[in-house]
């Protein structure tokens, strides 16, 4: 009976529609709760003194001007040096080594294994390594650097397939044009695979501003405003913690502190994006 | 498609942004390191108990402003790290939210502040007190519905405290069990995690800070305290000694503190950091 095996068909195919549709619901409710939650909770508790003052009495009142800047320093010092080192990374993986080599395999399989180990394991790296052994103590540095090596493999791994994916005739292309290895490189692929770089670096953003365990025993606790590099200085997520965690009635302040670490990464994706369009667009001309 | 390559003038662009970086960059250090070299002398580190942390950094900061040219830094990880790091010389002076034991003796204690441990319930439990017999086979797992207490026909949910938290400590001391004897549904860390999981589950019992406890009833957060041996779970009674499961609030250092770090510790056990302890929900002692 074809008739029926058909209409069986059409309601197979409508109950799929409805279980992705449902799967898409789930997924928008759930971000949009969370957001709501924060905005109405924290939201009210926002202004210029705020985001501005020093917190006090343990973050209940007050504000976070200097932890807000502790975090944004921490985060220049992670990027300033994932950026260049994962570049350079993943143009080596995918310019200068074989494809699918022994080597290059290693050094790609050490990549996904780093990028899915948890962040506490980073920061007692970091606290171990930077901290202790090379004697940079409880600092905004030794934080930063802890996250660079945290964001750096998931960094390179999406530059990586990005430039993977560039056409094999532009480098031919340039090669054609008689332009060095370098001058192709910068002029010609890594424009090219933009796009994924900006993802890799939402990315790195995205997880070293949340990041809480990796920094608590590297960049430490200290609220106050960081005076150098060398000072410990207490970044957004981990003052959220203590404030939801560990401080008695700091639930308000937790709310507003989270309200603003979410505008704060909004911002910065927007910005690194904006910022790397501008950048690669000077160096193509299309006519 | 053709795509035309403006290498010179990008090359000029990108050698002058590098050589702005790179000023920017050693203005930077220049201008960080100085402070460093300067601020060294007066410096004072102190690390240990998650506890203690906001009311020690509350503290400095009266210390740092009346006393200037001081810094204080102030480090969180819990009273076993509060220990280690006296000992081997991280911190100058540790923070350790028990009292220290015989087997470390090594160490110097300076009492800053008590703190009594109660029994919590979700407050629709109308269960208010239990003995220390109960309370003991409840977390053994002997008990294991609040029908065998006076209570409703519920499920009891433990809430025990993770391994190497001082309430834990505490807690097994009390009571004469090992914490390989708990059978805990719920392991938590810091008070305001205790009372979160307590007041969002109907059949939980668990132990935090009494005056963090007395202050979320007051704010209408659902928990209730319970009595033990007949005294209120009240900050009054930890102070006046009669309730029987409190602790003390300590900084520690190793051997005799060092003249800066003795300066430090005589200012947090004077009276005027007592209103900074009353508002951090601790006992002055």
């Amino acid at each position: 009976m074809p008739s029926r095996s058909a209409s069986n068909i059409r309601l197979a195919d409508q109950c799929f529609s409805v279980l992705i549709m449902a799967c898409a619901a789930f997924v928008t409710i759930t971000l949009i709760w969370v957001l709501g939650d924060i905005v109405i909770k924290g939201a009210s508790h926002i202004t210029w003194s705020f985001i501005t003052s020093e917190p006090s009495d343990a973050g209940r009142s007050g504000g976070i001007g200097t932890i807000l800047v502790s975090t944004l320093l921490i985060l220049c010092v992670a990027l300033g040096a994932a950026i260049p080192i994962g570049l350079g990374v993943a143009v080596w993986l995918s310019e200068f080594t074989v494809q699918h080599s022994r080597f290059s395999n290693t050094v790609g399989t050490t990549l996904d294994v780093l990028a899915g180990i948890p962040s506490i394991v980073y920061g007692l790296f970091g606290n171990a390594f930077f901290s202790l052994y090379l004697g940079l103590g409880f600092s905004i540095l030794s934080g930063g650097l802890t996250l660079a090596c945290m964001i750096l493999p998931i960094f390179i791994r999406t530059c990586e397939s990005g430039l993977s994916a560039v056409n094999n005739d532009w480098r031919k292309g340039a090669q054609a044009l008689g332009m060095s290895r370098s001058a192709a490189i910068w002029h010609v692929l890594l424009p090219a695979a933009a796009p994924a770089i900006i993802a890799g670096l939402i990315l790195g953003i995205g997880r070293a501003t949340a990041e809480t365990a990796a920094l608590i025993f590297t960049s430490g606790y200290v609220d106050r405003m960081p005076g150098s590099l060398l000072d410990s200085g207490r970044a957004l997520a981990v003052h959220i913690y203590d404030l939801s965690m560990n401080v008695t009635g700091g639930d308000n302040a937790a709310y507003a502190s989270a309200f603003v670490l979410i505008t704060l990464i909004i911002l910065l994706n927007t910005t690194a994006q904006s910022l790397i369009d501008r950048w690669f667009s000077q160096r193509i001309y299309a006519s | 498609m053709l795509f035309s390559i403006t290498s010179a003038h990008s090359m000029a662009l990108l050698f002058r942004r590098l050589k702005v970086a790179t000023c920017s960059l050693a203005a930077i250090l220049l201008i960080g390191w100085q402070p460093f070299a300067f601020a060294e002398k007066s410096r004072l580190t102190i690390t240990g108990s998650s506890t203690v942390a906001p009311l020690t950094l509350e503290i400095a900061k009266l210390y740092e402003k009346t006393h200037a040219g001081t810094r204080i830094d102030v480090q969180t990880g819990g009273s076993s790290r509060g220990i280690n790091d006296a000992r081997n010389g991280l911190a100058d002076i540790g923070m350790v939210s028990r009292a220290l034991k015989p087997t470390e003796k090594d160490l110097n204690g300076f009492t800053i502040a008590l703190d009594g441990i109660g029994m919590i319930v979700h407050n629709s439990n109308p269960v208010t007190a239990l003995t220390d017999a109960q309370i003991k086979d409840i977390y053994l797992g002997k008990i294991t519905n609040w029908q065998s207490v006076g209570g409703p026909d519920l499920a009891i949910t433990v809430v025990n405290k993770a391994e190497g938290r001082s309430t834990l400590e505490l807690f097994l001391k009390h009571f004469g069990v090992r914490n390989s004897q708990i059978k805990p549904s719920v392991v938590i860390g810091d008070n305001q995690q205790g009372i979160k999981t307590v007041s969002g589950v109907k059949g939980a019992i668990g132990y935090v800070s009494i005056g963090t406890a007395e202050y979320e009833e007051k704010r209408g957060t659902p928990i209730k305290r319970l009595t033990m041996q007949g005294h209120e779970a009240s900050a009054a009674n930890v102070a006046n000694g009669q309730y029987p499961l409190s602790r003390t609030l300590n900084l520690v250092t190793k051997g005799a503190p060092s003249k800066q770090a003795q300066h430090f510790i005589t200012f947090a056990q004077s009276d005027a950091v007592k209103h900074l302890i009353e508002k951090q929900f601790f006992v002055a002692p």
